[in-house]
């Protein structure tokens, strides 16, 4: 099983969408992204490339997806911005029964009354697959390359 | 008017803002502290486990390149070339059997000896060195290294006491007992850079009093709140501070009552993250130790870290946090610290409040040089407290700055 453009373009839609949920404040929506069975990592590229598992924030069920949501919802104290993910073009690989796919991603941040920076820079890593008729991420490591993250990531990325 | 700068008020009860924001009094701490008579922590040997493994460090602004050599020994030599200075070192971490400069090929060994000069003696009798050139007297600078139960700590001067006397028995004790001779194992790095005094960092672990009122998560699960069963305890300089403190049962009381965050219908869909193991003897389920100048070495819970402070100008630092566990841990145990390391870090679930909340103390006081801090929580004097509703710690600090300082 090949995958066809048909399917090539519901995995972009499934990337664009998942940053435009982040990026519209819509966090309630994140934790169904992803499959019932997930991983979700934020990962360092220095911990990745040497084999080192600490993430930056991981959630391994969706429960904790929620409590995370939840967390950055209400419990976390911040101040107010706006973010801005761009995505490269979404190359994917596998099968239709399990699609791995690889995009790279910016986000823009900006802080009230400051200027725009780079947050993070990196790739996503998806291993995403169809659950009752929808795609969802069974896997999704944001590996980033930033050295130095600018403050804080108060959001999924 | 305020009063003139760089004066400090009477007291131990009142911090000048000007020592979070004036460029000189920086650059006077990178010389009496950094450069001066302290242990910089550098890092862990569980970081550079092979002879020839390296790490990249700072310690103040000179950066610093920390080097397992052939006889295990661990060596931290300053990231300079003798020749003309160029910066070695690029690589963040990795290997080498030698160290060379690209520059002009100077070459030199693990332990920061100048092994080779390129044209030493000349091509075809021209140039060279001079005779009386001398290779012990051009090798890379080197610093004294004191290894304990796998921390590993480099200072620069030659008045530094012994690291033993320097941390004091009473913090060593709880050094020992995070660190108790085991070896530990790397879980990985997290990397922030915060727009705030680096003093600030160390403080916000001194202050012991606003987890339970900035941080919800910690308030709502028992985890770290003021009415826990808690020591604050300091060494004889005050600049060392060790906190402790065990998990209480979550009751309501008139501390609570107090808390505006504290919501007691919240409850995780997914308890795994506090499924806590106890690991050490005694009872204390956090030991927050603030070891002068540079590192705060953390058990939470299973999380176990260092954070490293790297100061960036008077108005930004770096941390540097390494999550480890020892190499004796079960696959159970790993993944609990892999999922507990979600509270801290720079997107962690409690952490990120501190990293928000010292920028804006930095933006708070960045134009107000004049004015001063208040710290009476717990009266005004510095001795130890066996709770934690106090800033007791912070006036230990401040005493035990001036003197180094001489302010
Ligand atoms: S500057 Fe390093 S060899 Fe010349
Ligand atoms: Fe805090």
């Amino acid at each position: 099983m090949t995958i066809t453009p048909e399917l090539r373009s519901e995995i972009a839609d499934l990337a664009n969408a998942y940053a435009l949920a982040i990026d519209d404040g819509e966090l309630d929506r994140w934790p169904r992204f992803f499959a019932s069975d997930c991983l979700y990592k934020i990962i360092a590229k220095e911990n990745f490339d040497s084999g080192l598992p600490l993430g930056l924030l991981m959630c391994d069920s969706q429960g904790m997806l929620q409590d995370r949501m939840e967390a950055f919802s209400k419990l976390n104290v911040f101040g107010p911005r706006s973010w801005r993910h761009m995505l490269g073009a979404v190359y994917t690989t596998g099968s239709e029964k399990e699609i791995s796919a690889r995009t790279n991603f910016v986000i823009f941040e900006t802080l009230a009354g400051k200027d725009t920076h780079i947050l993070c820079a990196g790739e996503y890593r998806d291993i995403i697959i169809r659950e009752h008729g929808a795609l969802k991420f069974r896997e999704r490591l944001c590996v980033y390359d930033t050295t130095m993250i600018p403050n804080s990531i108060v959001r999924p990325i | 008017m305020g009063e003139a700068p760089l004066s400090w008020p009477d007291g131990n009860d009142r911090v000048p803002y000007w020592i979070y924001t004036d460029q000189g009094n920086y650059e006077r701490e990178l010389e009496k502290i950094f450069y001066g008579p302290v242990w910089n922590y550098v890092g862990l040997e569980c970081e550079i486990p092979n002879p020839g493994d390296f790490k990249r460090t700072q310690i103040g602004d000179q950066s610093i390149i920390v080097v397992r050599d052939a006889e295990g020994g661990v060596n931290a030599l300053v990231n300079r070339c003798a020749h003309r200075g160029v910066k070695i070192c690029e690589q963040d971490k990795g290997s080498f059997s030698e160290i060379m400069c690209p520059y002009h090929q100077w070459t030199y060994d693990l332990k920061g000896n100048l092994q080779g000069v390129p044209f030493h003696r000349g091509v075809k009798g021209n140039g060279g060195m001079p005779a009386d050139f001398s290779m012990a007297d051009n090798g890379l600078d080197v610093l004294k290294v004191h290894v304990r139960n796998g921390g590993i700590f480099a200072t620069m001067s030659d008045k530094t006491p012994p690291f033993e006397t320097y941390m004091g028995n009473r913090i060593l004790g709880y050094y020992d007992r995070e660190l108790d001779g085991r070896s530990l194992s790397l879980l990985g790095h997290s990397r922030q850079r915060i727009g705030a005094n680096w003093k600030l960092m160390l403080e916000n672990i001194k202050d012991t009093h606003h987890a339970s009122l900035l941080h919800v998560f910690f308030v709502t699960f028992g985890l770290f709140r003021v009415d826990n069963d808690s020591r604050v305890e300091m060494d004889d300089t005050g600049l060392h501070t060790a906190l402790s403190s065990i998990r209480g049962k979550q009751e309501l009381n008139d501390g609570t009552a107090q808390m505006r965050s504290f919501d007691s219908n919240l409850a995780l869909n997914d308890p795994s993250l506090l499924d806590v193991v106890r690991e050490f003897d005694g009872d204390q389920t956090v030991v927050m130790q603030t070891l002068w100048p540079n590192v705060i070495l953390q058990q939470q819970s299973n999380t176990l870290a260092t954070r490293q402070i790297v100061p960036k100008g008077p108005n930004s630092f770096e941390l540097h946090w390494t999550f480890f566990g020892y190499e004796d841990d079960d696959e159970e145990m790993t993944a609990r610290r892999l999922r507990q390391a979600n509270l801290m870090g720079p997107a962690g679930l409690v952490s990120m409040d501190d990293g928000q909340i010292l920028e804006r103390t930095q933006e708070g006081i960045l134009a107000h040089p004049n004015e001063q801090g208040v710290v009476e929580l717990g009266g005004r004097g510095t001795d130890d407290a066996d709770h934690m509703v106090t800033e007791v710690a912070l006036r230990a600090f401040y005493k035990g700055y001036r003197n180094v300082m001489g302010l």
